[in-house]
């Protein structure tokens, strides 16, 4: 081997060395990049000379930059995104809604049982015009506690309607973004290269669509991400971006509509858009409906428990409350129907001293619903459920994080960047560049005694 | 396993051991297990039948301590009633003495008349602007002074009623008599007319129900007049019919020492239990009049020794004593009630406290293991602290000086 073929592998090692800090570098700089893959240089053994029976090394080469990744574990922590985002958008949600059904002195249990002490109070005293009053305003009282829960209750449900909005606007530019990658990523891969950078920036822009959306990853061969939603409507194709739309439907909240203008709202379980979707067509439903089963038969039992008695003119009771004829809106609108104390139907004879209506209006609180149940245990349960409800959200939202972070933590042991490790790595860059420079010196050395040989032999 | 950074984690057991530390300063500053439904659903919604039952504990409690002195104040308006008719029962028995000159026999009068207007005076007992003793009739007082004939306010100007005149169909027409202690109520159907009424007052007249003679006529002014036949016998007419107009004493019909029951027989029931109920008045009617009625009985005492026989004397005297025993026998339930009410008090004061201790059970905490959480809180808090201070600033590079 001459001496200028050792120079030239010493150059090429500089050269590997220069590389390979370059990666480390690189990696050192990213280290808190979001999304962020560490890169590794490859190195490869350069082909050897052969003469003869000898084959002589030819050094090093660098073939290129590899980012590191684990796709399997990359869709895990979508999904778990997507949950995790799905649970966190309940949780907001009946974080909001909860305070209506703690107990306090506004809550509807309570104005109930002051409802019925007043009355117990005028049982009493029939004729006391501040007994009657205490009727009057504890009854008005519970009409506002019903209409402030019913109003927390679709305050937040417009409240998502709006988030859906926004949601489908954001899932849309995110789909622009990703489809826009999708062709420069295919032309590294045709040119052999890596994804590198821009794999990275499609991954994370996924992730980000993941805590919007359900979405399902399909990474083609030539390097191209299709994506789609849970339910199969497709979101990106190569280059193309399908958006989303909207439309009011016919219960006049926000509908979303795939491309092709199919209604898939009802499909949207998970992300953000699927928790408010949930939240906003089930749960806050749900609740509602049962709300309004209450306001609608409490009113309705108490009212027929008036009219059974007469008021203090001694004429016949007529409606306590003003109940909407359908259970649905009930406890938004229900109203008092009365304001004049003495129209309170106290008596059972007509006379203004009597007090035996009283038992049949106080009978309304022990007595059953068209559900079987006593007005206290439906509100009762009613607690339950948004205490559950709140809870389940709460611990899935914890549940979530926890096996999020985990995720993460394999993610990064396998991409992640470690200070530590490059910092080792550079030393070994620097070693190995420091070794290549004194190959260079020694040969430089060596090339002057070579010359210096000519040069003593002429003198 | 490759670790690359310790950030998330750390940030991670943070924020876990702060929540920690948030719940526990929460449980320690409310003294509450239980702050919202989420914290426990099932605890939370057991919470709200519990504090249903303790307001109802609450206004039972109430109920009590309102019933109480109004059922006092009529136990003693009868204990009053009793004593003033023991006394009558006294001069009764002594104007019984044939040898009483007949000023004496007028001063026992004048005493019987005293004891009269108290007996009265106690069965209009009032709590707090309601007759105690009315039934449900609550607004005026039980015990009226009756007369011999009421006229009807209709007819007096033309035209004149007449017997075919269509009355008011479910209007009522009532009339009280102070001699049998007796309450006729007349309710209109449809097509009855003043001849009905007339026909039904004979008819109870004939019964019993009002003194004999009693009758229901049109007058020659051409106003419906409702009379007993003798000055001595009186009555209470009121009616709500617009056809026959307000009903009014006569002048001069008035008749002395007799009074009717002008309330009802409604008896109120107050809940102080989840399954009891007392009876908060006891009507005047049923005590005084409608059984042995010791107020007629009284009057005839007076004109017994005013102007009967000896032997008339003694029968008012003995009806009196009769009249006496059955008051003995109704005011029972009324002293059971106000014995109930007491010791239903030291009950519900008892439920009160099972409610309460319930309660806490529910939704409260220790205030010990609150501080102990909260310590041990502050504790794993500390030692997650102390440890990302260690862990974070570690690397390599401050080795390689």
């Amino acid at each position: 081997m001459s001496l200028s073929t050792s120079l030239s592998i010493a150059v090429q090692s500089l050269g590997a060395a220069t590389g390979a800090l370059q990666a480390t570098n690189n990696n050192i700089a990213n280290a808190n990049t979001p999304g962020y893959s560490r890169q590794v240089v490859i190195l490869q053994e350069a082909a050897p000379t052969n003469l003869g029976n000898l084959s002589e090394g030819n050094g090093v080469v660098l073939e290129g930059y590899q980012s590191v990744r684990d796709e399997l574990l990359q869709s895990r922590i979508q999904q778990e995104t997507q949950s995790q985002s799905g649970a966190n958008a309940q949780l907001a949600s009946m974080q909001q809604i909860q305070p209506a059904f703690t107990t306090s002195t506004q809550d509807i249990g309570t104005q109930m049982s002051a409802l019925f002490a007043s009355l117990s109070s005028l049982s009493t005293n029939p004729t006391s015009a501040s007994s009657r009053q205490g009727v009057i305003t504890a009854g008005q009282n519970l009409a506002t506690a019903f209409n402030t829960v019913s109003s927390t209750l679709t305050t937040q449900q417009s409240n998502l309607n709006s988030q859906v909005t926004q949601d489908v606007g954001a899932i849309n530019q995110l789909t622009a973004q990703i489809a826009a990658l999708n062709p420069q990523i295919v032309q590294l891969k045709a040119a052999g290269q890596d994804g590198g950078t821009l794999q990275d920036q499609q991954n994370q822009l996924v992730l980000s669509l993941s805590a919007l959306t359900s979405v399902s990853v399909t990474n083609a061969s030539d390097g191209s991400t299709t994506l789609s939603t849970g339910n199969g409507t497709p979101l990106v194709v190569g280059s193309q971006s399908l958006a989303l739309q909207t439309s009011t439907g016919a219960n006049g909240m926000t509908q979303v509509l795939d491309s092709n203008g199919t209604n898939v709202t009802a499909s949207l379980t998970s992300g953000d858009l699927g928790g408010s979707v949930q939240t906003r067509d089930q749960t806050i439903p749900g609740i509602l409906n049962q709300l309004d089963t209450l306001a609608n038969q409490f009113g309705n039992a108490f009212n027929a428990a008036q009219k059974t008695g007469f008021d203090q003119n001694g004429n016949a009771g007529q409606n306590f409350f003003t109940v909407p004829s359908t259970v649905a809106g009930s406890a938004g609108a229900i109203t008092m129907a009365i304001t004049n104390p003495a129209l309170v139907a106290a008596s059972s004879d007509g006379t203004a001293g009597s007090d035996g209506n009283l038992a049949n209006l106080s009978g309304v609180q022990t007595g059953t619903l068209a559900a079987g149940q006593t007005p206290g245990d439906a509100y009762s349960s009613l607690v339950y459920q948004v205490g559950s409800l709140t809870s389940n959200a709460n611990a899935e939202s914890t549940a979530t994080a926890a096996s999020l972070l985990q995720l993460n933590d394999q993610l990064s042991s396998v991409s992640g960047v470690s200070i530590d490790q490059e910092s080792t790595n550079l030393i070994t860059y620097q070693q190995s560049y420091e070794a290549a420079a004194r190959v260079v010196t020694t040969i430089q050395a060596l090339f002057q005694t070579t010359m210096s040989m000519g040069t003593a032999a002429a003198e | 396993m490759r670790v690359t950074n310790m950030v998330p984690d750390v940030q991670f057991a943070m924020q876990q051991s702060q929540q920690a530390l948030s719940a526990a300063l929460q449980q320690v500053s409310t003294g509450l297990r239980v702050n919202q439904p989420s914290d426990d659903p099932a605890a939370a919604a057991n919470m709200v039948v519990s504090l249903a039952a303790s307001a109802n504990v609450d206004r039972y409690t109430k109920n009590i301590s309102a019933l109480q002195p109004q059922m006092q104040t009529a136990d003693s308006a009868i204990s009053s009633i009793v004593t003033s008719l023991n006394s009558a029962v006294t001069l009764g028995t002594s104007a019984a003495n044939g040898t009483n000159s007949a000023a004496n026999k007028q001063a026992i009068v004048v005493q019987l008349q005293s004891v009269l207007s108290n007996v009265i005076a106690q069965a209009n007992t009032s709590y707090q602007g309601s007759y105690v003793f009315g039934g449900s009739e609550t607004t005026t007082p039980p015990f009226v002074a009756a007369s011999a004939t009421y006229t009807s306010a209709q007819g007096s100007t033309a035209p004149p009623l007449s017997a075919t005149l269509p009355l008011t169909a479910g209007s009522i027409t009532t009339i009280s008599d102070a001699s049998t202690g007796k309450t006729f109520t007349f309710t209109v159907t449809a097509g009855e007319t003043i001849s009905n009424l007339s026909a039904a007052v004979s008819g109870a007249a004939a019964a019993g129900t009002l003194s004999a003679g009693t009758t229901a006529t049109i007058n020659a002014t051409g106003q419906l007049s409702i009379g007993t036949n003798s000055s001595t016998d009186g009555i209470v007419v009121s009616s709500n019919d617009p056809a026959l107009g307000a009903m009014t004493a006569t002048s001069g019909t008035s008749v002395p020492n007799a009074y009717a029951y002008v309330g009802n027989s409604s008896v109120n029931s107050v809940q102080v239990g989840d399954s009891m109920d007392v009876a908060s008045n006891l009507p005047g009617g049923q005590m005084l009049t409608s059984g042995p009625n010791v107020i007629g009985s009284l009057n005839t005492l007076i004109t017994a020794i005013q102007s009967g026989s000896t032997a008339q004397i003694g029968t008012a005297t003995t009806a009196i004593s009769t009249g006496l025993n059955y008051i003995g026998q109704q005011r029972i339930p009324m002293d059971n009630a106000l014995s109930q009410l007491s010791s239903q008090d030291s009950y519900l004061g008892q439920e009160t406290l099972t409610l309460t201790t319930q309660q806490t059970s529910l939704v409260g905490i220790n205030l010990a293991v609150a501080a102990t959480n909260l310590s041990q809180a502050e504790l794993t808090n500390s030692a997650v602290l102390a440890a990302a201070a260690k862990v974070l600033p570690q690397t390599l590079l401050d080795y390689l000086k």
